[in-house]
């Protein structure tokens, strides 16, 4: 296994010589932490990464994810009220059940006026769900979990930082919507004005 | 004889429903770890593999601590992120963001930036999620050419106000954390 790490009861190689073997130490010393590294991945993330995706997988094919279009229809309407279910409820559902990018294909349900916003909601939720559910975004996980490393070498849980990543996210998420909303009218009413 | 007949077909048919459910699932599972998590904890490994090992860690200790280390580097990071012309050329598959994320994890775990940083931090590397989709995201939801006009440059614009907000509740949201 550890073929480059150096015999104690042999001279070290000294000069030209020893300079380039230093090197060739320090070279490969560089992968061996990362090989590590990746292991320690393996062995720690993957397990759990496995079981999990495999029961919510399971699940979400159990319920059907066509059942949250009914829910699509009702926030295509005008009003205060459907605001948090538009960008709040809705992209979550949308990201949780059919995922990065099919999360997005909900938005045909919206007016054409909303659909801009309804991305932008979905998209930004795509990393703050990855803390609970990883599932959702499996392929860009490390916005999370790069962070989450560092908290977890330093000894502390992550479920304060995973649950707080969830909610701030659709507070987020929410603001981002009006926001979006707003800015696409007011492009729209422009764009009237000019034809 | 018919009755039992039909309860045994729907009981057999029911089970094998199920369990060929958790099989796909589990098999849709396997196919994404290869596919698309083990690669890229390949790369992530490298990088940090290459931080720990190399003094390279240390001079982007000195560069990100003033950056992340406080709320006004975050800002500053969210802001430039979140520049509509920079915006879509970060976002492609969130890689900038996962390296930075990484190298971030890296300095909290050395102790050069406080834990309770990594939730403004996580909103702050990501004002740009999915700027670079924007087209082909409201083509999914079926927009009409008009609203994609009118879309692409709606969002990118409302990131600029939205982005900075987010690290700001972020960074309130994470009073009481790891304190």
């Amino acid at each position: 296994m550890n073929l480059f790490a150096s015999a104690d009861t042999v001279a070290e190689p000294e000069g030209v010589w020893g300079a380039i073997a230093g090197g060739a130490e320090y070279f490969i010393g560089i992968f061996n932490q990362g090989g590590e590294v990746f292991f320690s991945l393996m062995g720690g993330i993957l397990p759990t990464l496995v079981v999990l995706l495999t029961a919510v997988n399971a699940l979400i094919r159990l319920i059907g994810p066509e059942k949250i279009e009914t829910l699509g229809k009702k926030a295509a309407q005008p009003g205060l009220i459907w605001y948090p279910v538009r960008y709040m409820v809705l992209p979550f559902l949308a990201v949780f059940f059919l995922t990065n990018p099919m999360a997005y294909t909900i938005g045909r349900f919206l007016p054409e006026r909303f659909k801009p916003a309804f991305y932008d909601s979905a998209v930004s939720y795509v990393h703050p769900i990855t803390g609970l559910f990883p599932h959702a975004n499996p392929g860009e996980l490390f916005v999370y979990l790069g962070i989450a490393a560092g908290i977890t070498q330093l000894g502390l849980g992550l479920g304060d930082l995973a649950l707080r990543f969830l909610l701030v996210g659709l507070v987020v998420i929410f603001i981002r919507g009006i926001v979006t909303e707003w800015i696409t009218a007011r492009m729209l009413a422009r764009k009237e004005a000019k034809a | 004889m018919d009755g039992l007949n039909k309860v045994l077909v729907t009981i057999g048919r029911g089970v094998g429903g199920v369990v060929g459910t958790l099989y796909q699932a589990g098999r849709d599972t396997i196919d994404t770890i290869i596919r698309n998590i083990l690669p890229f904890m390949a790369f992530i490994a490298f990088i940090i593999g290459l931080v720990l090992a190399t003094g390279i860690g240390d001079v982007i200790a000195n560069g990100i601590k003033g950056l992340a280390g406080n709320i006004v580097g975050l800002l500053i990071v969210s802001v430039v992120c979140a520049i509509p012309v920079l915006s879509p050329l970060l976002g492609p598959g969130a890689v900038i963001a996962q390296v930075v994320g990484t190298l971030l994890g890296v300095e909290i775990g050395r102790g050069n930036i406080p834990p309770q940083m990594a939730l403004p931090a996580l909103f702050a590397i990501n004002p740009q999620v999915g700027c670079d989709f924007i087209p082909v995201g409201l083509a999914l939801g079926e927009a009409e050419p008009e609203t994609v006009e009118v879309g692409v440059p709606a969002v990118l614009f409302s990131r600029l106000i939205t982005g900075p907000l987010a690290v700001v509740i972020a960074y309130v949201a994470s009073f009481g954390m790891y304190s």
